[in-house]
C-alpha cells in the first residue's frame, strides 16, 4: 500500500471525526480475540444446556443468564486491559498534548469496546432465540433477560474499563475478571437460596382442595423463606419451573430493578472515570467543569443503584409464578391476569389427553403415555375419561395432581410429573419422566380420602402391576432388592396381579376397587 | 512569538528541573542540548503543556496554557514527540497518525490527505498498512514524528527525535527539520550536537535546570576554540560551555 491508498473518508458516518475514532477503536479492539473462546463457551454451555430444556420462552430465555456470566466476567477483563491501554502503553503523555479531554479520548474507547461486547452478546442470545423460535409451539421471546443482560455486560465492562484506567498494569485485566467471577458466582449462589426459599417453597401444610363428584386436588401452601436483596439483584438466574409463563404472565418487576441498579453502577462508574480522567488534567477552570460533571454523574449513578437496591428489599414472592417476584411500588396488576390458555388436544377417540399451547410439544408424549393406562381402567368407578394439564400453581398453592369432576378428569400439572427435576437437573431417566405420567393417573385413581398420605402397599401393588401390565417401569419393580420383608410381599403381590389377564384384572378391581380405596384391601387380600 | 516563558521553574519535590528559564522563539528550528537530567524533557513537557510549571509565566502562540480553551486551542496546533515514544502495537502506521489527527480536532475532511502527507514526509508509504509491531526501532521513530507533525503545527516539539534513525534517515530528516522550521517554531532537544548544527538556526544549552548558552550553532563552536574535549567544533564548543556553567 502506498500513500496514495490512505483511505480518503468513505460515508458520512466514517467522515464524522468521533465516529472516525471509534471506528479505529472498533477496529483494533481486543475483543474479537477472545470471541472464539466465547464462541465455544457459548456451544457447551448456554446451547446444550438449552437444547436439554423443553422449547418453551421462558424457560429458554433463563440461559440468557449463561451468556451473562461468560460475557460479563470476559467482557470486564477485556475492558480492564483496554481502559489500561494507556498506562501500559505508556501513551499518557502523549495523548496529553492532544486538545481531545482524557475522559472525551477513553470513552469512545470504552465504546469501542462495550459495542464489541454487546453485538456479540446480542448476536449469541439472537441465536439461542431463533433455535427456540423454530422449536417452540407458542409464546414469544421475552426481552426483559435481554435488558437486563445489557445492563450486566454494560456494568462488568464499564467497572473493568475504569479499574484499567485508574489502575494501568499488566495484572488488572486478570485480577479484574476473577473478581468479577467470584462476585457473579456469590450472587448465583445467593439466587439459588433464594430459588430454594421461593420458587422450591419448602412446603409446609398439604391439604386437599374440595373438588366435587371426585377425588379432592391434592396441594401444598409453602411458607415464603427469608431471601437476601443482593441475590435478588444477581442476574443469574437458574431455570425456575417448566409452565413458568405458561399459564401466568412473569412480571418484569425484578428485571427493571436489576436494569435500575446496574445501570446505575454503570453511570457512577463512568462518572469515577471521568473523574479520575480530569484530576489528571492541569489545573484548570475546565478540569472543574469536567469534575464537577463526573461528580454528577457519580451521583446520579449512586442514586439509581441506591434505588433499585431499595425497591429490591421490598420484593414479595408472586403468588402464581414459583420463583417469581413483584415490587410493589413497580408492580403491574396486568402482569397478575393469567394467560388464556386454549388447550391443545388429542383427537383420537376415546381418552383425550390435553395440555397447554405452549407445551403442546409434549402432547403425543404425554398421551402415549396415558392412553394404554386410561384404557386399562377404563369403565371403573371414577376412571377418567379425559387428562387435562393445568397450571402448577393454583390461587398461590402448588396443584399437584387429582381427578375430578364429572365426568371426571384427570388433571396435572408439570411439576406433579416431575418434569422439572427430570428435564432440569437430570435426577432422573426420560422413561422415570415419562412413567410420571401413569403413575401420576393411577396415583390419583387408587388414591383413598387422604391422599398426601400416599399409597398403601397394596394400593402401590395394584399400581406396579398395571403400570408393568402396560409396560411402564413400576416404582416397585424398580428395586433390585426390596429392603423388608412387606416390600418383598408387595412385590410378589404386584407380580402375581399383573399375571392375571387384563379381563381379570378388571373384573377384581370392578368388585374391590371401593374396598382398595379405602384402605381396607391387604396384601395377601390380592389375587 | 510562538514561545515566551519567563522565569518559569518547575520542581519535583526538593529536586528543580527548571530553574529560572527565559526563552523567547519565533519561527525556525531551535536546538536545546544538555547532558542527562539538566532539564531539557521537563522544560519540554512544559511546552508541551503536560506539565504546568511551579512558578513563572508560560505563553505559547500568544496563549496562556492555563486556561482550559487557550490550552485546547494551542493543543491544535502543538506537536509533540516525547523522547520514549508509546504506540499501540495492533494499529497500523496509517491508523496511528490518523487517530492522533482527529485526536487533534483536525477537519475531518482534511485527514487522510494530512495522515498520507505526514507518512509520505516520513518515507514511510511502503509500510503504510503494516502494524506497528512488526516495525523496527527506526520506523516507529519515523511513525512518532509523522504523528507530530500530521498536523502542520506551528509548534513542534522533538525529544530526541534521531534516536535511532540510520544515517540516511537522520539526513532526510534534518532537511525535514529545516522545511518545518520556515513556517513554524520547531525545538529539538537532542545529544547528538551534528544534528543541531546542520539544522538548527539557533541553540540553547542547558544545565542544571539553566540555559547557560543561547546563540547560533557557529557562535557555539567558536566558544570550543582552543578546548581539548570533543572530536568535533561543535561538541568542542559544547563541552567548553559545559565546563564553564560547571566551575
Amino acid at each position: 500500500m502506498t500513500v496514495l491508498s490512505v483511505p480518503t473518508g468513505g460515508s458520512w458516518l466514517l467522515r464524522s471525526r468521533l465516529l472516525r475514532a471509534l471506528w479505529l477503536e472498533f477496529k483494533r479492539s481486543p475483543v474479537p480475540y477472545v470471541l472464539p473462546p466465547l464462541a465455544l463457551f457459548f456451544y457447551y454451555d448456554a446451547i446444550r444446556t438449552a437444547n436439554g430444556y423443553p422449547p418453551v420462552w421462558t424457560l429458554r430465555a433463563t440461559v440468557v443468564s449463561h451468556l451473562v456470566f461468560s460475557f460479563s466476567v470476559a467482557g470486564g477483563g477485556l475492558a480492564a486491559w483496554a481502559g489500561a491501554r494507556e498506562g501500559r502503553r505508556k501513551t499518557v503523555d502523549l495523548l496529553a498534548t492532544t486538545p481531545r479531554a482524557a475522559w472525551s479520548r477513553l470513552s469512545v474507547a470504552l465504546a469501542g469496546t462495550l459495542g464489541w461486547l454487546l453485538l456479540a452478546f446480542l448476536a449469541f442470545t439472537a441465536v439461542l432465540y431463533v433455535q427456540t423460535a423454530v422449536q417452540a409451539t407458542s409464546g414469544g421471546p421475552p426481552l426483559w433477560p435481554v435488558f437486563v443482560g445489557v445492563a450486566s455486560v454494560t456494568m462488568a465492562t464499564v467497572l473493568g474499563f475504569t479499574c484499567g484506567a485508574v489502575f494501568p498494569g499488566r495484572f488488572t485485566a486478570p485480577l479484574v475478571t476473577l473478581g468479577l467471577a467470584v462476585l457473579f458466582e456469590i450472587g448465583f449462589r445467593e439466587s439459588e437460596l433464594v430459588r430454594a426459599s421461593s420458587a422450591g417453597r419448602r412446603p409446609s401444610v398439604n391439604h386437599a382442595l374440595p373438588a366435587p363428584g371426585g377425588a379432592p386436588l391434592q396441594v401444598t401452601v409453602f411458607h415464603d423463606l427469608s431471601y437476601g436483596t443482593y441475590a435478588l439483584l444477581s442476574p443469574l438466574r437458574d431455570p425456575m419451573g417448566v409452565d413458568v409463563g405458561v399459564y401466568h404472565r412473569v412480571a418484569p418487576d425484578l428485571s427493571i430493578v436489576q436494569v435500575i441498579f446496574m445501570g446505575g453502577v454503570a453511570v457512577a462508574l463512568f462518572g469515577v472515570l471521568g473523574l479520575a480522567a480530569g484530576l489528571r488534567e492541569p489545573g484548570s477552570a475546565g478540569r472543574w467543569l469536567a469534575c464537577l460533571v463526573a461528580v454528577v454523574l457519580v451521583a446520579c449513578g449512586v442514586a439509581a443503584s441506591g434505588t433499585g437496591f431499595a425497591l429490591t428489599g421490598t420484593a414479595q414472592p408472586v403468588r402464581d409464578v414459583a420463583g417469581g417476584w413483584e415490587i410493589p411500588a413497580l408492580h403491574s396488576a396486568a402482569s397478575d391476569q393469567p394467560v388464556a390458555v386454549t388447550p391443545d388436544c388429542t383427537s383420537t377417540p376415546g381418552f383425550q389427553v390435553c395440555v397447554a399451547p405452549a407445551l403442546s410439544f409434549d402432547l403425543r408424549t404425554v398421551a402415549a403415555e396415558l392412553d394404554p393406562v386410561a384404557a386399562e381402567i377404563a369403565g371403573l368407578p371414577g376412571a377418567p375419561v379425559r387428562a387435562e394439564e393445568v397450571a402448577t400453581l393454583l390461587r398461590g398453592k402448588t396443584v399437584m395432581a387429582g381427578i375430578s369432576g364429572s365426568p371426571p378428569v384427570f388433571k396435572f400439572s408439570t411439576d406433579h410429573v416431575h418434569t422439572v427435576d427430570t428435564l432440569l437437573d437430570g435426577a432422573t431417566s426420560l422413561a422415570g419422566w415419562r412413567t410420571g405420567f401413569p403413575q401420576g393417573l393411577l396415583d390419583a385413581f387408587l388414591a383413598g380420602p387422604s391422599p398426601a398420605a400416599g399409597l398403601n402397599p397394596a394400593q402401590q401393588a395394584v399400581e406396579d402391576a398395571l403400570l408393568a401390565a402396560v409396560g411402564a417401569q413400576p416404582v416397585a419393580l424398580l428395586r433390585p432388592v426390596p429392603a423388608s420383608a412387606q416390600e418383598v410381599a408387595a412385590s410378589a403381590a404386584a407380580q402375581r396381579f399383573e399375571a392375571l389377564p387384563a379381563g381379570a384384572r378388571h373384573a377384581w378391581l370392578t368388585t374391590h376397587l371401593a374396598a382398595l380405596r379405602a384402605g381396607k384391601i391387604t396384601v395377601a387380600q390380592l389375587p | 512569538m510562538n514561545v515566551d516563558m519567563r522565569d518559569t521553574h518547575r520542581s519535583f519535590g526538593k529536586n528543580r528541573a527548571v530553574a529560572g528559564v527565559d526563552l523567547q522563539l519565533g519561527t525556525g528550528v531551535f536546538g536545546l542540548l544538555g547532558p542527562n537530567g539538566a532539564g531539557k524533557t521537563s522544560l519540554l513537557r512544559m511546552l508541551a503543556t503536560v506539565l504546568p510549571p511551579t512558578s513563572g509565566e508560560i505563553r505559547l502562540l500568544g496563549r496562556d496554557p492555563r486556561g482550559a480553551t487557550a490550552r485546547r486551542e494551542i493543543r491544535r496546533r502543538l506537536g509533540y514527540l516525547p523522547q520514549s515514544l508509546g504506540y499501540y502495537p495492533s494499529f497500523t502506521v496509517v491508523e496511528f497518525i490518523e487517530y492522533f489527527a482527529l485526536l487533534k480536532e483536525m477537519p475531518s475532511p482534511a485527514v487522510p490527505g494530512a495522515v498520507a502527507a505526514a507518512v509520505e514526509r516520513v518515507d514511510l508509504g511502503a509500510k503504510a498498512r503494516a502494524k506497528l509491531r512488526t516495525l523496527s526501532g527506526g520506523m516507529l521513530r519515523r511513525v512518532g514524528i509523522a504523528q507530530a507533525i500530521v498536523n502542520n503545527p506551528d509548534l513542534l516539539l522533538l525529544d530526541e527525535p534521531t534516536a535511532g534513525l540510520d544515517p540516511e534517515q537522520r539526513v532526510q530528516f534534518r532537511g525535514l527539520l529545516r522545511s518545518l522550521g520556515e513556517n513554524a517554531t520547531v525545538i529539538v532537544s537532542t545529544h547528538l550536537v551534528e544534528d543541531v548544527g546542520t539544522a538548527c538556526s539557533e541553540v540553547a544549552l542547558m544545565s542544571s535546570g539553566k540555559i547557560v548558552f543561547r546563540g547560533t550553532p557557529d557562535e557555539l563552536t567558536a566558544r570550543g576554540a582552543g578546548h581539548g574535549v570533543g572530536d568535533a567544533p561543535l561538541e568542542r564548543g559544547y563541552s567548553a560551555v559545559l565546563a564553564e556553567a560547571r566551575s
